[in-house]
């Protein structure tokens, strides 16, 4: 990370801070927040991100689509689903300067859900981050962020993005 | 086993048709005979495509039951299907999920395997017994018959001819969901663990789907005209007019839920092979999904999308964003199925019996005839699986 100031990473830290608050606190609004127009996200396993197979478990390849994945935690799936309770922890493991102010971030993450039913705590899936953020003048986001999920077999459905 | 003999049977059926026990699904003392008469016995299970294994050496695992197996792309160019076993003492072969091996060799002693499943090394075999003969310890292997690239795995030898037990109704539709031709690619796959029973996790119908799907409302998503065709073993086959309107407002890219169609794809295919596979094509999505049962909880189901070898570019890419933003453990439309599952499996430890209702035109008659948003067509799956099982029907 030399090559990167501390500036530059208290902010990428910053950013993902926010992402992951907003997503304990299911405020989808503020996870769309954390993208600009050019973001993407994609959620995939491990096995298909390292055999290049690309089918994800969520595939938001334009800015559209992370409105309407908001849209369908929202309104299309909120009476079906049965609510859980999440818990990220992060940890930032490189930081390398890209091209255009853009920057290029891998997290460590492992999600953590409680069940309102049960109340019990158990490991939702544990992964990496691939990520890369946009820094400019007044605002910091995500152009992509790929959730690589070592958990090749969810323990779950999963409702929200994470 | 003796406590599954027919003098002191582990459940009693009732008497009408539409009601099911709850506690079948909860009873763990039925398992040890759901794998002896139902994933031991007379019936087929998929195991892999011709596109998950492509080339030679490349392989697949899986389980039957509760038995390691895995498929193997052979230097002959056959697919073959054998016990994850070493033929000397047992240790696994195959440690991963899939990948490639010039050979198959057992660590703990070094026997070799090639990957027709004849053994090949065997250290030291001049202290051997002296009944030992190379060629009793090649792999065994399992009876497997291919439809459309699938290959399915029996463990009796008296089960029918693939074909014949699936049936045309059956076969001919599932040829639709594997590519007209199943000349596929595979794209990827999706896999997840479902806490409940596995026959609750086939227990899908036809009656839910405009109903507990509220993507479908909210999308302007009207059903078409549609059918289901249900075989006396269990199998059930969906098929539908796709009526997907031009516009659709609840999304901003609504091109997610293009339809773009090939000559072999017209309409909506669902089909639920007894014991627990599920095959579907909706849209441009083709799917498989193999399900393992993890003892009488828990059900662990692996969706594996394909492309098909004809496909351009575009629809690749349409087919991947489609597939995973659609179907599978975290899909639009298919989310709401796995949330029910595990409520179907909290609500049915309760005492009594679910009833089936929508569809059912005399309770002590089973029938075939199903109309598309009925849910009687699971009846004679329910009727084959007591059967199987062994179960009388009550007098009263």
């Amino acid at each position: 990370m030399s090559t990167v100031s501390s500036e530059i990473i208290s902010q990428i830290e910053q950013l993902n801070r926010e992402y992951i608050s907003a997503l304990d606190s299911l405020d989808m609004t503020a996870w769309l927040n954390c993208f600009n127009k050019k973001g993407q996200y994609n959620f995939i396993s491990e096995e298909n991100h390292r055999r290049n197979l690309p089918i994800a478990f969520m595939l938001d390849d334009c800015y559209k689509r992370l409105q309407d994945r908001v849209t369908q935690v929202v309104d299309i799936q909120a009476d079906s689903t049965e609510h859980y309770q999440t818990r990220h922890f992060t940890q930032l493991m490189s930081v390398e300067a890209l091209d255009n102010g853009q920057y290029q971030a891998e997290f460590n993450y492992s999600i953590y859900y409680t069940r309102r039913d049960s109340n019990q705590t158990q490991i939702l899936c544990v992964g990496r981050y691939m990520d890369v953020i946009e820094i400019a003048e007044n605002a910091v986001n995500f152009i992509k962020r790929k959730a690589v999920t070592d958990t090749n077999v969810l323990p779950r459905y999963i409702a929200y993005p994470v | 086993m003796a406590h599954t003999t027919s003098q002191d049977p582990l459940l009693t059926w009732p008497k009408k048709y539409n009601e099911i026990p709850k506690a079948v699904f909860e009873m763990e003392e039925l398992w040890p005979k759901e794998l002896e008469t139902i994933f031991y016995g007379e019936e087929w299970h998929p195991i892999v495509h011709r596109a998950e294994i492509p080339n030679p050496g490349d392989y697949k695992a899986a389980e039957l039951g509760e038995m390691p197996i895995f498929a193997v792309h052979g230097e002959d160019g056959v697919i073959r299907v054998f016990q994850n076993t070493c033929t000397h003492r047992g240790t696994s072969l195959i440690t991963e999920s899939s990948g490639n091996k010039k050979e198959l060799e057992c660590p703990y002693h070094r026997w070799l395997f090639n990957l027709q499943g004849d053994l090949v090394g065997c250290p030291n075999s001049r202290d051997y017994s002296p009944s030992f003969d190379k060629k009793d310890f090649g792999l065994a292997k399992l009876r497997v018959e291919e439809f459309c690239g699938l290959f399915f795995v029996t463990m009796s030898d008296k089960t029918p001819p693939l074909k014949e037990y699936l049936g045309e109704s059956f076969y001919e539709p599932l040829s639709r969901v594997l590519g007209g031709d199943g000349r596929l690619k595979l794209i990827g796959y999706q896999k997840v663990m479902y806490d409940c029973n596995w026959k609750a996790y086939c227990d899908n119908d036809g009656y839910h789907a405009p109903l507990l799907h509220k993507a479908f409302a909210l999308l302007n998503w009207q059903g078409g005209k549609g059918v289901q065709n249900v075989s006396e073993n269990g199998h059930l086959s969906f098929e539908s007019e796709l009526k997907i309107p031009d516009d659709i407002t609840a999304l901003e890219d609504g091109s997610i839920l293009d339809f773009k169609g090939t000559e072999t794809s017209t309409g909506s295919i669902v089909q639920m092979q007894f014991p627990v596979t599920v095959y579907s094509k909706h849209m441009d999505m083709l799917n498989i999904r193999y399900a393992f049962p993890k003892g009488p909880k828990g059900i662990e189901v692996h969706y594996a999308y394909f492309s098909h070898e004809d496909d351009d570019e575009e629809m690749v890419a349409h087919r991947i964003r489609q597939s995973s933003n659609l179907l599978g453990p975290c899909g639009l439309i298919s989310m709401e199925d796995a949330s029910v599952f595990s409520r179907i499996d909290k609500g049915n430890k309760t005492p009594g019996n679910a009833i089936f209702q929508k569809g059912v035109e005399d309770e002590h008659v089973l029938s075939f005839t199903v109309k598309q948003n009925d849910e009687s067509g699971n009846l004679p799956r329910w009727e084959h699986y007591r059967k199987r099982m062994g179960f009388e029907r009550s007098e009263s």
